[in-house]
């Protein structure tokens, strides 16, 4: 069974770093490495794997011998030659695929991903049992370091404000905070914060109406579960790509599906608007003021280029349109509050003097 | 059997080209795309592979045996035992933002940073540790036996102890981590021992600590001048704008290139020290490149990716190598028959320390 070969063989031991020129002596599924006094060895040729390609030169190594090398040159027997490991370029997958079919396979696996990772926090938001959002939302906000305002009308008027719009305000909670922003945000745990600011620069309460309604909306909608477990599984998928291109990519995802979101949370808030019987033309009116602060009243019929492409939240040129439009000619449109109970929301930060203002640290 | 490298030219070698390179590199940058950067991983395996298998010592070309699944791994550990708690902490610190806890939270946010630097040193270590381990010569390996947590400890307090005298002391932290960091490392059967002297290097390195204040000092004497020896202010008028405009260009742009080839300058010094101060056994080691050569390599790097319009950059990888190795060079023989395998223990996982810091190794 034994033939001599005629290539050249070199082999290292492992155990020092003596080269030894080496003739490799097959026998069955072992072999022999013979010196011209020594012989290595029996090794199995299972345990053979390749280690790299060094110039015209194959170095082989032995598994569980760290250090044991084999390395061939020149017209290797094919008998020897099919019992050794083949060449590694890319690595595992790819050398099995090739390069080409690899490719494909790659792109359509990471389109699935990402695909995975964007659609199922629809369905998986409303699975998310709502006593973790509770926990949830009261780990995250807790007493918002003591700035909700209270009174006692003040609050009365706020709940009667809720209760016209959500037919289950048990399981909401809205506060003022004494924050002195226009701005309002929907939080986990059915919570909404409107900040004072808002609640004071608005001219009528349909107009805060119209701004609860959008961010109870949001709540409805399981807007921001599903923006949470978006954030996570991207955070997870693109992780793998180096930093700024990963997070570039992560922002616009988020961005494209947070404006979809917003015209959603604004459907809800025309829709309860009518319900109750509350005009939709304060809140028409605040987006026109809000339009002037962002420009895009400004810019006339090109206005949605790239800030509005961009942007998270819809124009709000479009939005004062879209509320404008569900107005119902005719309809005996009621205000959300009396004078009375308006004038004690608006004043409720001011009477509260409990309330602690202001951050203290940077919102966006 | 020994070697006697006095007689030979240089040590080191690189036989690669940046054509071969490229059929590395490309196809490494497509893969790296469609995979989400996960390939990553498994590209640097390639290319390192490609470096070390292009790279003589003596008569004997280097092998590198790490894996792209190690890499791979390190990085998922990293991932879980290190990305995912901080998030979390940072979620709880935001939480107590909320709440008004100020205080806590700017306390627990000090100690995750703390506790981050302590990791970059641990880091730093440990991919030298693995590189070391998985490059081999003649079937010879490197390595070591520590862990590298102590130096984590030690990193944190000399670079401290380097910043406090207003950051006149760096230097000697630079100096003294990689003393101590090579020291713990081996090749075969012999420790590194590694003797570099920070004093030699505080001349390039207050030249880089006073360039701003030259500059600054400089711009201000020359304005004066200029001022002094003008007539009065009205005569002047507008060319003293101009001049002072351009007195300000000036500032900037040395603000911009001097201060960078002061830095280049120290570095290299640096490097030529620490690698100076190394040895293996009977072998002494240097490294040649001086501060103009690592001028020139940096303005061509930059000239290659501004004129291939980025794409360039995937080849600084093989112009850092061979930058490298060109300017290596060792003395003093080994003996083949003492040079035995490493007994160090070999990890199984890769760089993912110094992966996620996103730090560069030796």
């Amino acid at each position: 069974m034994t033939a001599p070969t005629f290539f050249d063989a070199w082999h290292y031991d492992g155990k020092s770093a003596i080269k030894r020129k080496v003739e490799v002596q097959t026998i069955g599924q072992q072999f022999f490495l013979l010196e011209t006094e020594r012989r290595h060895g029996p090794f199995m040729f299972a345990d053979v794997e390749y280690i790299a390609q060094k110039g015209d030169v194959d170095v082989y190594g032995l598994n569980g011998e760290d250090g044991w090398r084999l390395m061939l040159s020149g017209p290797v027997p094919t008998e020897l030659a099919a019992m050794l490991p083949a060449r590694r370029r890319y690595g595992g997958w790819v050398d099995r695929l090739g390069l080409g079919k690899a490719t494909v396979a790659f792109t359509l696996a990471s389109a699935a991903a990402v695909a995975v990772v964007l659609f199922s926090p629809q369905w998986l938001a409303p699975l998310i049992p709502s006593s973790v959002d509770k926990k949830l939302g009261d780990a995250l906000v807790g007493d918002f370091g003591g700035r909700f305002c209270s009174t006692p009308a003040g609050d009365a008027a706020l709940k009667k404000m809720v209760a016209s719009l959500d037919q289950n305000p048990q399981d909401l909670q809205v506060e003022v905070a004494k924050i002195d922003m226009i701005n309002a945000v929907a939080l986990p745990g059915g919570k909404v914060i409107l900040f004072d600011g808002l609640v004071k620069q608005a001219r009528s309460p349909d107009e805060v109406a119209g701004v609860l309604a959008h961010e109870i909306g949001h709540i409805r909608e399981k807007h921001v579960m599903q923006a949470l477990l978006r954030q996570m599984g991207l955070a997870v998928v693109l992780g793998g790509v180096d930093g700024n291109s990963g997070a570039l990519v992560n922002n616009m995802l988020a961005m494209s599906y947070s404006r979809g979101s917003e015209a959603e949370a604004d459907a809800h808030s025309m829709k309860v608007l009518g319900n109750a019987a509350i005009s939709p033309v304060a809140t028409a009116s605040f987006f026109e003021r809000l339009s002037e602060l962002d420009g895009s009243a400004r810019s006339g019929d090109k206005g949605q280029g790239i800030a509005g492409y961009m942007s998270s939240h819809p124009l709000s040129r479009e939005r004062k349109k879209a509320f404008e439009k569900s107005i119902v000619k005719g309809k005996n449109y009621k205000p959300a509050l009396t004078s009375a109970e308006w004038t004690e929301l608006r004043t409720m930060c001011t009477q509260d003097r409990k309330a602690k203002s202001g951050f203290g640290f940077d919102f966006n | 059997m020994s070697e006697d490298l006095g007689q030979r030219h240089s040590a080191f070698r690189f036989h690669g080209t940046w054509q071969e390179f490229a059929g590395i590199a490309f196809p490494n940058l497509l893969l790296t795309i469609v995979t989400l950067g996960i390939y990553r991983f498994w590209a640097t395996t390639r290319e390192r592979e490609y470096f070390w298998g292009k790279t003589d010592f003596i008569d004997e070309r280097l092998e590198w045996t790490g894996r792209g699944i190690e890499l791979f791994i390190g990085f998922i550990m990293v991932f879980f035992l290190i990305g995912l708690p901080f998030i979390i902490i940072q979620l709880i610190s935001q939480g107590l933002i909320f709440r008004g806890e100020t205080i806590i939270a700017g306390l627990v946010t000090l100690l995750m940073l703390l506790l981050l630097f302590y990791l970059t040193g641990v880091a730093y270590f440990r991919a030298l540790r693995y590189r070391l381990s998985r490059t081999y010569w003649r079937g010879i390996r490197g390595g070591s036996d520590d862990p590298g947590f102590q130096y984590g400890i030690s990193y944190m307090w000399k670079s401290f102890a380097g910043w406090l005298p207003i950051f006149l002391m760096v230097p000697w932290s630079m100096i003294s981590l990689w003393n101590e960091r090579w020291n713990a490392m081996s090749f075969g059967p012999h420790r590194f021992v590694a003797t570099a002297e920070w004093k030699p290097l505080m001349k390039r390195y207050l030249l880089f600590y006073l360039v701003p204040f030259l500059i600054f000092v400089g711009a201000v004497v020359f304005g004066i001048a200029v001022a002094a020896s003008g007539n009065s202010p009205d005569a002047l008028g507008g060319t003293g704008m101009a001049i002072g405009g351009i007195l300000l260009i000036f500032a900037v742009l040395a603000m911009y290139i001097i201060l960078p080839l002061a830095a280049l300058a120290f570095y290299s010094k640096y490097f030529r020290l620490a690698v100076g101060g190394l040895r293996l056994h009977n072998l002494e080691f240097e490294f040649r490149a001086r501060a103009p050569d690592w001028i020139l390599f940096f303005l061509a790097n930059m000239a290659i990716i501004i004129c291939t319009l980025g794409i360039g950059y995937i080849f600084m990888p093989y112009r850092s190598w061979k930058f490298f190795i060109d300017h290596m060079e060792a003395y003093g023989e080994i003996n083949i028959d003492e040079l035995t395998q490493s007994e160090t223990i070999v990890s199984k996982h890769g760089e993912g320390l110094l992966d996620a810091f996103d730090v560069g190794a030796i």
